[in-house]
C-alpha cells in the first residue's frame, strides 16, 4: 500500500535542512508520496525510513523478463484492476506453441522462419509472434535452440524435470521460461530454475496453494515467477484471474504478486480472450492461424491502449506513410475513432497521404456537420492555422462524403485556386477512391 | 494455509428489466449485485440474453460469412425470425428496419409496421426494433411500430440526448421498453436517463446502449465506459443502473478484418472463422464489461457464447466452482 505524504513525513528527520532542494521536510514528503522524487535526495534519512519507503514503493506485481535482446518480453508491473483507473502497462506476450513431434529439424526451422517473418502493422503497432513455447519431446532441445538463435523468447512446456533441463540449459542465457506440467511435484523444477537462473511457472489447486507454491519457489531461490491460475472452465478461471489481481494489488499475500501464465489449447479462443482482457501476462497458444491471432493481437492492442488518451485528437496535419507535396490531402474531424478508422484505411491503401484533422469538438463527420460545427469558414481557417495548405502543391482537398454539403462554401473560403473533391462516405471506400478517382485525376 | 479474499459488497444493484409482454414470452435481464460475471461473490438472478439481428430488406453490405447462415431468408423477416429461434436458439430477435432509411429503400412507416406484425406473428419471443438511425424518419417509423405492437413490450432502439421526446412518449403510451443510446459517454448516458425520467419513462423499462465500438474500432472505449457505468450503478447511481445492450454483431462485422476474404489477405487465416472470432471477441469482452443483451449476427458466435455462459451461470459441480 503506498504511504501518504504525512506517513512519509513522520519517517523524515524533520530538520528542514533544505539539502533535498525543498524548503521543508513536509514539502519533500508530499513529492515523495506523489512519486515525483526519490529518497536518495535526503542524505539524513534513517535506514528505517529507507526500508519502509522501499517496501511501500515496490510494485504490487513483480516484473519478469523472458528472452534477451530486441525481442525480450517483459511483463508484470501492473498497478490497477480496471484499465480506466490508470492503464495496463505491459502487453501480454503471445507465445505460439511448437510441438516438434513428427517434424524434422529442417521443418522446425522453416516453421520458425515463417513465424519470424510475421509482421502486421496496425494502428501504430507491429503484431509479431512474441515467443515460442516448445513442447518437451524428442527434438525439443534442437527446436528450442533454433528458436533462441532466431531471437525468440522461449517457453519450455515440460513433461519431466530432466527433459526441461535438457531443453532449457543450453539456452539458459536467453532466459527461457520453464513451465512444469499440470500436477507436477514442484521441488525438482524449483531446483532447476534456481540453478539455471531462469523464470519458472508455478501452479496450485486453489488460490492458497498457488500463493504458497510461489512463496516456496522464492525460498528455493527462484528469482522470477509466473503463476498458472487454477480453472477448468471460463468461470473458475475468471474467478482465479480476478482474485490473483485483486490479491496482488491489496497485498494480501506476497505469493500473489507475480504475473500470470495461461495456456490456450486447440480451439480455446474464448479462453485466450478472457486471458487478454483479465490480466494474463504470457499466453501459450496452440492454434497457429491468422483467424485466431489477428483478433487476439487486436484485442490486446485495444485493452492495453492508454485510456487516458482523450477521445479527441489534436487538430493538425498527420502524415500517413511518407507523403510529399504531390500526395493527396484529406480532411476529417478530430473524433479519435473517426481519425483512427480513416488513418487505418489510408495506411491499408498503400498510398502515402496527408490527413488534416480539423477541430469539430470531437464529433464524427456526420454529427459535426449536422451540429453546424463543420462550416466552410471553420474548416478553411483550421487548414490554414495548422499549415495543411502548405503541405501540398496541387491545391486539391479531399473531404469526407458526409461533408459534401459544404464543398462549395469551403472552396470559396479556401480561395487561392483551391479545389475541393468529395470523397467516399465510408472510410472503407478510400482505397477504391484513390484508385478510381485520385490516380486518374493526378495522371491528367 | 488458508487464503480468503473478502467478497466485495456494493450499495447498489442493476435493475431487472423485463423485455416482452402481451403475447410474448418475457425475458428478464439484469438484477445482479456485483461486477459483471463475478458469480463468485455477487448474486445474478438473470444471465445475459442473446438476440440475433434480422432485417426488413436484404442487407447487401453484410459480409459473406455473416450472410451464409441466413441464406434464403435475408430480407424476409418473419422467416428469418423463425430460423433465429428454431434453428439458432436465440433468446430474442432484433428487427433492424434498415430499409426505412431514405437512402436504403425508403420503406414507409406502414410497411415497417407490417414487418413488425409479421415477426410478432411468426415468433413468441420479445422483439427489439431498431429504426433507420437518428433523424426525422427514425421517430416516424418507431412511433408507428410502437402503436402497431401496443402492449407487446418491444425494446425500441433508440432514443438519444438530442431527440428523445417522441420515443419517450410512445414508449410510455404503448407499453414498450426504451433503449437510451449515448456516444460512449457516461455523463451523457446519465443525463439522458434523467431526461427520460422527467419525461415519465419508468426507469425499470429502459436499457442503456453505450454505443459499441467493435474489436479494433473503439472496443476499448466502450469496454471502459461500460466498466465505469457498472461501477457507478453498483455505487448506487439510480440513473445509471439500467442493464446495457450492445450491438456487437453489427459493429464487429463492419471491421475489414472480419470481412476481408482469405484471397485478399492470405496471412489473416480462414475467412469464416476469422469473422466469427471477431464477433466472439467483441461480444465476450463486452459481456465482461457488463453487457446484458447482446445482439449478434452469426449463429455460431451465439452458440459458442451460449456454451460458455450456460456453464458460467449453471450450478457449480460439488466441492468447487468449476461447472464440469
Amino acid at each position: 500500500m503506498p504511504l501518504t505524504g504525512l506517513q512519509i513525513f513522520k519517517l523524515l528527520p524533520n530538520t528542514n535542512c533544505r539539502k533535498c532542494g525543498y524548503p521543508t521536510c513536509l514539502a519533500f514528503a508530499m513529492k515523495l508520496a506523489a512519486g515525483r522524487e526519490s529518497l536518495e535526495k535526503c542524505p539524513d534519512a534513517s535506514p528505517e525510513a529507507r526500508a519502509a519507503l522501499g517496501a511501500a514503493s515496490a510494485p504490487p506485481i513483480r516484473g519478469v523478463t523472458i528472452g534477451r535482446g530486441e525481442r525480450a518480453v517483459t511483463v508484470g508491473e501492473e498497478t490497477v484492476f480496471f484499465r480506466h483507473e490508470k492503464t495496463f502497462v505491459r502487453r501480454p506476450g503471445l507465445f505460439r506453441i511448437l510441438d516438434p513431434r513428427g517434424l524434422s529439424a529442417a521443418e522446425c526451422g522453416a516453421l520458425l522462419n515463417d513465424w519470424l517473418g510475421v509482421s502486421i502493422a496496425r494502428a501504430g503497432e507491429t503484431f509479431r509472434v512474441d515467443g515460442v513455447a516448445i513442447v518437451e519431446a524428442p527434438g525439443a532441445p534442437e527446436a528450442a535452440s533454433a528458436a533462441a538463435r532466431r531471437g525468440f523468447p522461449v517457453a519450455v512446456l515440460a513433461a519431466t524435470p530432466e527433459g526441461a533441463a535438457s531443453i532449457a540449459e543450453p539456452i539458459k542465457d536467453q532466459r527461457p521460461l520453464i513451465v512444469p506440467p499440470a500436477g507436477a511435484a514442484p521441488a525438482a523444477y524449483f531446483a532447476l530454475a534456481a540453478r539455471l537462473g531462469v523464470p519458472l511457472v508455478v501452479a496450485g489447486a486453489d488460490l492458497a496453494g498457488l500463493a504458497s507454491a510461489a512463496a516456496a519457489a522464492s525460498s528455493a531461490g527462484v528469482g522470477d515467477i509466473l503463476l498458472e491460475p487454477p480453472g477448468a472452465d471460463l468461470r473458475s478461471l475468471h474467478h482465479s484471474l480476478s482474485a490473483i489481481r485483486r490479491g496482488a494489488l491489496d497485498r494480501v499475500h506476497p505469493g500473489l504478486g507475480h504475473p500470470v501464465f495461461l495456456r490456450a489449447g486447440r480451439g480455446e479462443f474464448e479462453k485466450a480472450v478472457l486471458g487478454i482482457t483479465k490480466f494474463a501476462s504470457v499466453l501459450a497458444i496452440e492454434d497457429h492461424g491468422g483467424e485466431t491471432w489477428l483478433p487476439l493481437w487486436t484485442l490486446r492492442q485495444n485493452i492495453y491502449t492508454d485510456p487516458q488518451k482523450p477521445l479527441q485528437m489534436e487538430p493538425g496535419v498527420y502524415p500517413l506513410g511518407e507523403p510529399d507535396s504531390r500526395s493527396p490531402l484529406l480532411m476529417t474531424t478530430n473524433f479519435s475513432l473517426t481519425y483512427f478508422i480513416v488513418s487505418t484505411e489510408v495506411e491499408a491503401s498503400g498510398v502515402a497521404a496527408h490527413l488534416a484533422v480539423v477541430d469539430a469538438e470531437g464529433l464524427s463527420v456526420l454529427t459535426a456537420w449536422s451540429a453546424g460545427k463543420l462550416s466552410g469558414d471553420r474548416v478553411a481557417k483550421s487548414l490554414r492555422q495548422t499549415g495543411a495548405v502548405d503541405r501540398v502543391s496541387h491545391r486539391t482537398l479531399i473531404i469526407p462524403g458526409y461533408a459534401s454539403p459544404i464543398s462549395g462554401e469551403l472552396e470559396d473560403a479556401m480561395g487561392d485556386g483551391w479545389r475541393v473533391i468529395v470523397g467516399p462516405q465510408e472510410a472503407s471506400d478510400i482505397a477504391p477512391f484513390f484508385r478510381d478517382v485520385w490516380e486518374p485525376m493526378r495522371a491528367r | 494455509m488458508s487464503l480468503e479474499l473478502k467478497p466485495k459488497k456494493w450499495a447498489g444493484a442493476i435493475r431487472a428489466v423485463t423485455l416482452g409482454s402481451g403475447s410474448r414470452k418475457p425475458v428478464t435481464v439484469g438484477g445482479g449485485n456485483g461486477l459483471p460475471l463475478h458469480t463468485f461473490e455477487g448474486v445474478f438472478p438473470h444471465r445475459p440474453a442473446f438476440a440475433l439481428e434480422i432485417t426488413d430488406v436484404d442487407p447487401a453490405r453484410w459480409a459473406e460469412a455473416a450472410r451464409g447462415p441466413w441464406d434464403g431468408v435475408l430480407g424476409s423477416p418473419a422467416a428469418a425470425a423463425r430460423r433465429a429461434l428454431r434453428e439458432f436458439g436465440a433468446d430474442l430477435v432484433m428487427l433492424h428496419l434498415c430499409g426505412t432509411h431514405p437512402d436504403r429503400g425508403n420503406r414507409t412507416p406502414e410497411e415497417a409496421a407490417a414487418d413488425v406484425r409479421a415477426v410478432l406473428d411468426a415468433v413468441d419471443v420479445p422483439l427489439i426494433v431498431k429504426g433507420p438511425g437518428a433523424g426525422p424518419r427514425q421517430n416516424d417509423v418507431l412511433a408507428r411500430v410502437a402503436e402497431e405492437a401496443k402492449g407487446e413490450g418491444l425494446a425500441l432502439h433508440s432514443a438519444c440526448q438530442e431527440d428523445y421526446k417522441t420515443l419517450a412518449a410512445v414508449a410510455v403510451a404503448y407499453g414498450h421498453i426504451l433503449v437510451a443510446e449515448s456516444p460512449i459517454d457516461m455523463n451523457i448516458a446519465k443525463q439522458l436517463n434523467i431526461l427520460l425520467a422527467d419525461a415519465s419513462v419508468d426507469m425499470n423499462r429502459t436499457l442503456i446502449d453505450p454505443l459499441t465500438g467493435g474489436l479494433g474500432y473503439g472496443l476499448e472505449y466502450t469496454y471502459s465506459v461500460m466498466e465505469r457505468i457498472r461501477l457507478a450503478a453498483l455505487g448506487g447511481d439510480a440513473m445509471l443502473n439500467a442493464p446495457m445492450i450492445c450491438l456487437a454483431g453489427e459493429e464487429a462485422w463492419k471491421a475489414k478484418e472480419a470481412k476481408a476474404s482469405s484471397r485478399q489477405e492470405p496471412r489473416w487465416g480462414d475467412e469464416r472463422r476469422r469473422g466469427i472470432h471477431w464477433e466472439l471477441a467483441t461480444a465476450l469482452a463486452l459481456i465482461e464489461a457488463g453487457a446484458e443483451v447482446l445482439v449478434l449476427r452469426h449463429p455460431e458466435t451465439l452458440a459458442r457464447l451460449r456454451t460458455q455462459l450456460d456453464c458460467w451461470f449453471g450450478d457449480p459441480a460439488p466441492g468447487g466452482d468449476s461447472c464440469r
